[in-house]
C-alpha cells in the first residue's frame, strides 16, 4: 500500500485542547477511550514543576454513580457523574444570587416538571456544567451520551441561542457555541468500530458537528481494529462467493481483517484518515455495575503513549 | 416437549404461535439480522410473516430489498423462492409469505399527531411548534414509541400473521419498554393544567414567583413557545392516553412475546435477569434469549500461536481466545441465572436459550439471512 491510510496528527491535535468531547454510537467504546485519553493525559507533565496535569473525566447521568458526584482516583484525575438536577440548581443559585428565590424556583414542581421534560433545558444544563468547568483544570475529556442523543445535547445549544432570543440562558448559550467552535479551546473525538453501521453514523456525526461547529473538524478513531497484515493483497476485497461462516480460527482471523479493510473503505471515500487503536483482547473478570476493568483502560492508555497522540 | 427436542425447534413453535415477536437488545449484537432471519425461517413455517426494522445497515437493508426507504411493506416471498430454488430446497408451502417494512419515523410522528389532533388548523399549530420540532427531533423515546405505533396499525391491519419487530438501535434494552412512560410524562395532566387553563392567572404567589423567574432565565420566546407547546398537547391528551393504553394492551397479549438479542459478554447474564424482570413487571411476556456473535464454531483457539506465525496472526490468535475464553464464562453466567432465577421461568417453564455464530462477513443477500435460518437448526441441537 502506497499511502498510509492512519494519520494521528488529527487526534494529536485534538488532545492538545482544554475541552475534548468524545462522542460515537453505543457500544464502540467510547468509555473506555475516553477514560484511556483522561488516564494519560493526567500522566503528562503539568504547568507547574514536578507536577502532573489535572484532569476531569465526565460522563452524564450514569445511573451505576451517585448523581452529581466527583471522585477523586489519582490526585491529578477526577471523575464527575454529570447529573441535570444538580447541574440546574448550581446554574439557578449562580444567575439567581438570592437563595429564598432558587428555592422558590427549584422546589416548584411545575419547574422541576419542565427542567425535566421540555426538550432542550435538561441537555443545555448538562453542557453548561463542563462549558463552567473547562477553566477549572487542564483537560476537561467528556464521554458523550450515543450518537443520537449526544447531538442532542448540541442542537439544544444551538436551539437556545437561535429561536430563544433574550435572558441568561440565551446569552450563555451563545458563549458556550463560541467555546465550542473554538479550535484553541475546544476538540471534538469521534470512535467507531471497523463496521458499517458504526462507520457510516459516525461520517453523519462528523457533517453534523463540522455543520454546526465550522472549523474546528472532529478526529475520528478506529477501535478495536483486529490485528491484520497491511501488506495483504486481498484486503478489502468482498468475498460475497464464500459462506458467511468461517470453519476455523485462521480462516475467522483472515476474513474479519479483510472484512474490516472492506468497512474502512467508507472512511477513506469520505476522505478519513483516522487513528486506528489496537484490539485489547477483552476482560474475562465478572462485570461490576457499568465499570470498566482497570487494565483494559490501562492497556489503552499505554497504547495511546506509543501513538505519539499526547500533547508535549 | 421431551428433553430430546432440538432447541431450534422451540422457537419454531414459537414463530408458528406468536403473532408479534419483540427483539431487543443494545446495539452492535446483530438484532436486525437476527429479525430478518427469523422471518425467513417463519415464512418457511408457512407463516406470512413480515419484518419491521427501524435503521439497518446499507448491505442488509439492500439484500431485504430495502434499498430505498419502504414505508410499506415490500414482499420478499418470489426472492426467496428463487433462493430455495437455487439451493435445490422445496418452495416455500402454501401461506408462507415474507415481507419487510422500514418506516419513515418522522413521517409517522407527524401522522401520528394529525391522527390524534381534532383538527388540521390544530395538528399545524402543534407540528410548526420549535419547541416541537426539537423534540420530534430528538426525543429519545420517540423512535420507539413510533415502532409500536406502527405495530399497532399493522396489527389492525391484519394482514400478517406475524409481526418481527426489530426496536430501535439503544444502549439501554429497556428503551422500548420504558418509551410509553417517558413520553406519558409530557402529557402530566395536572402540570400541564397549570399551563394552559386560565386559572392558572390565578394560581398560588409561589407558582407566579416560580414561573417569573424561569421566564427571567429562558427569555419569554422560549416562554411562549413552550405555553403553546403546552396547549397543543393539552387539547390531544385525552386521545393520546387512549392510544398508549392500546399500545399496551397488544403489548400484554399473550401473543406477543420480546426476544432479547445479546452479545456473549459477562454482561449479557445479569442485564438478562434485568430485561425479563422488567418485562415482567409491565406485564408482558418473555420468549427468550439469543446470544448471537458466538465463536464456539471456529473450535478452540489457542493463545498461543506455533512459533513463525506472522506477528499479526498471533495476535489475532490472542483475541479469539480472549473472546472465546470469555464467551464460555458468559454462557456458565446465562445457565446459571437461568438456574437460579425465578424470573427466568415464567410460568415454570424454562425460557428458550439459543445461540447463532458470529459471521465471517456481512449477510448480502436473502441466500445469506436463508442460511443464517438453517444455523438456528445446527447450532442449537438438541
Amino acid at each position: 500500500m502506497a499511502k498510509s491510510q492512519t494519520d494521528n496528527s488529527q487526534l494529536k491535535n485534538a488532545l492538545s485542547r482544554s475541552l475534548i468531547f468524545v462522542s460515537g454510537k453505543g457500544g464502540v467504546g467510547k468509555t473506555v477511550v475516553s477514560q484511556a485519553i483522561a488516564r494519560a493525559l493526567s500522566r503528562q507533565p503539568g504547568k507547574q514543576k514536578g507536577k502532573a496535569k489535572r484532569v476531569l473525566w465526565v460522563t452524564f447521568e450514569d445511573p451505576f454513580r451517585p448523581a452529581g458526584e466527583l471522585k477523586e482516583i489519582t490526585p491529578s484525575l477526577f471523575e464527575l457523574n454529570c447529573e441535570a438536577q444538580t447541574a440546574f440548581e448550581e446554574y439557578t443559585t449562580m444567575k439567581i444570587g438570592i437563595p429564598t428565590l432558587t428555592r422558590i424556583l427549584v422546589q416548584n414542581s411545575l419547574v422541576r416538571y419542565l427542567a425535566k421534560a421540555a426538550p432542550g433545558i435538561h441537555e443545555l444544563v448538562l453542557l453548561g456544567k463542563v462549558w463552567y468547568e473547562r477553566t477549572r483544570w487542564d483537560h476537561v475529556v467528556c464521554d458523550m451520551p450515543s450518537t443520537g442523543y449526544g447531538l442532542a445535547m448540541f442542537q439544544s445549544t444551538a436551539n437556545f441561542a437561535d429561536l430563544f432570543r433574550g435572558g441568561p440562558i440565551h446569552h450563555d448559550a451563545e458563549a458556550m457555541l463560541e467555546t465550542f467552535a473554538n479550535g484553541t479551546e475546544c476538540s471534538q473525538v469521534i470512535v467507531s468500530l471497523p463496521e458499517e453501521m458504526p462507520l457510516r453514523e459516525s461520517l453523519e456525526l462528523r457533517d453534523f458537528l463540522t455543520r454546526l461547529f465550522p472549523g474546528n473538524a472532529p478526529a475520528l478513531i478506529v477501535n478495536r481494529r483486529f490485528p491484520h497484515d497491511p501488506e495483504d493483497p486481498a484486503s478489502g476485497r468482498p468475498d460475497e462467493d464464500l459462506s458467511p461462516l468461517a470453519r476455523s480460527p485462521e480462516e475467522y482471523a483472515r476474513r474479519r481483517a479483510r472484512l474490516e479493510s472492506l468497512n474502512l473503505k467508507i472512511w477513506k471515500e469520505a476522505g478519513v484518515r483516522p487513528t486506528e487503536l489496537l484490539y485489547i483482547p477483552p476482560s474475562t473478570e465478572p462485570p461490576k455495575a457499568d465499570r470498566i476493568p482497570d487494565g483494559i483502560v490501562e492497556k489503552l492508555s499505554s497504547e495511546l503513549q506509543r501513538l505519539e497522540v499526547l500533547p508535549s | 416437549m421431551s428433553v430430546q427436542t432440538p432447541v431450534s425447534s422451540r422457537i419454531d413453535h414459537a414463530l408458528q404461535n406468536r403473532r408479534i415477536l419483540i427483539t431487543c437488545g443494545t446495539g452492535g449484537v446483530g438484532k436486525t439480522t437476527v429479525s430478518a432471519a427469523l422471518a425467513v425461517r417463519a415464512a418457511q413455517l408457512g407463516r406470512k410473516a413480515v419484518v419491521i426494522t427501524i435503521d439497518p445497515a446499507k448491505r442488509l437493508a439492500t439484500s431485504l430489498g430495502l434499498g430505498n426507504l419502504g414505508d410499506q411493506a415490500t414482499d420478499l416471498s418470489g426472492a426467496l423462492n428463487d433462493v430455495l430454488k437455487t439451493k435445490g430446497l422445496p418452495m416455500l408451502p402454501t401461506g408462507g409469505s415474507l415481507h419487510a417494512i422500514m418506516p419513515d419515523t418522522k413521517e409517522t410522528f407527524e401522522g401520528f399527531i394529525r391522527s390524534l389532533t381534532p383538527s388540521e388548523a390544530i395538528a399545524r399549530r402543534v407540528i410548526r411548534n420549535p419547541i416541537f420540532q426539537i423534540f420530534s427531533r430528538e426525543f429519545s423515546g420517540s423512535n420507539e414509541y413510533m415502532a409500536m405505533q406502527r405495530l399497532l396499525g399493522l396489527q389492525r391491519e391484519g394482514k400478517f400473521d406475524l409481526i418481527i419487530l426489530d426496536t430501535p438501535p439503544s444502549r439501554n434494552t429497556l428503551a422500548l419498554l420504558d418509551a410509553p412512560k417517558l413520553l406519558a410524562r409530557f402529557f402530566d395532566e395536572r402540570l400541564i393544567r397549570w399551563l394552559v387553563l386560565p386559572a392558572n392567572k390565578i394560581v398560588s404567589a409561589g407558582m407566579k414567583k416560580a414561573l417569573g423567574l424561569l421566564e427571567k432565565l429562558t427569555g419569554g420566546a422560549f416562554m411562549t413557545n413552550l405555553f403553546e407547546f403546552a396547549a397543543a398537547l393539552f387539547e390531544v391528551r385525552v386521545q393520546f392516553s387512549a392510544n398508549l393504553s392500546k399500545v399496551t394492551e397488544l403489548l400484554s397479549e399473550r401473543s406477543t412475546a420480546f426476544l432479547l438479542v445479546a452479545a456473549p459478554s459477562r454482561d449479557t447474564a445479569p442485564d438478562a435477569v434485568h430485561f425479563v424482570k422488567s418485562v415482567h413487571a409491565h406485564g408482558f411476556h418473555f420468549e427468550g434469549i439469543l446470544v448471537n456473535r458466538r465463536l464456539e464454531h471456529l473450535g478452540l483457539c489457542s493463545d498461543k500461536a506455533p512459533t513463525g506465525t506472522p506477528p499479526h496472526v498471533a495476535r489475532a490468535f490472542e483475541v479469539i481466545s480472549a473472546l472465546q475464553q470469555r464467551e464460555s464464562l458468559a454462557m456458565v453466567d446465562l445457565i446459571e441465572s437461568i438456574r437460579q432465577s425465578n424470573e427466568m421461568r415464567e410460568e415454570g417453564s424454562v425460557p428458550l436459550c439459543l445461540s447463532l455464530p458470529e459471521l465471517a462477513r456481512d449477510v448480502h443477500s436473502l441466500s445469506d439471512l436463508h442460511e443464517i435460518s438453517l444455523a438456528l437448526e445446527r447450532f442449537n441441537p438438541a
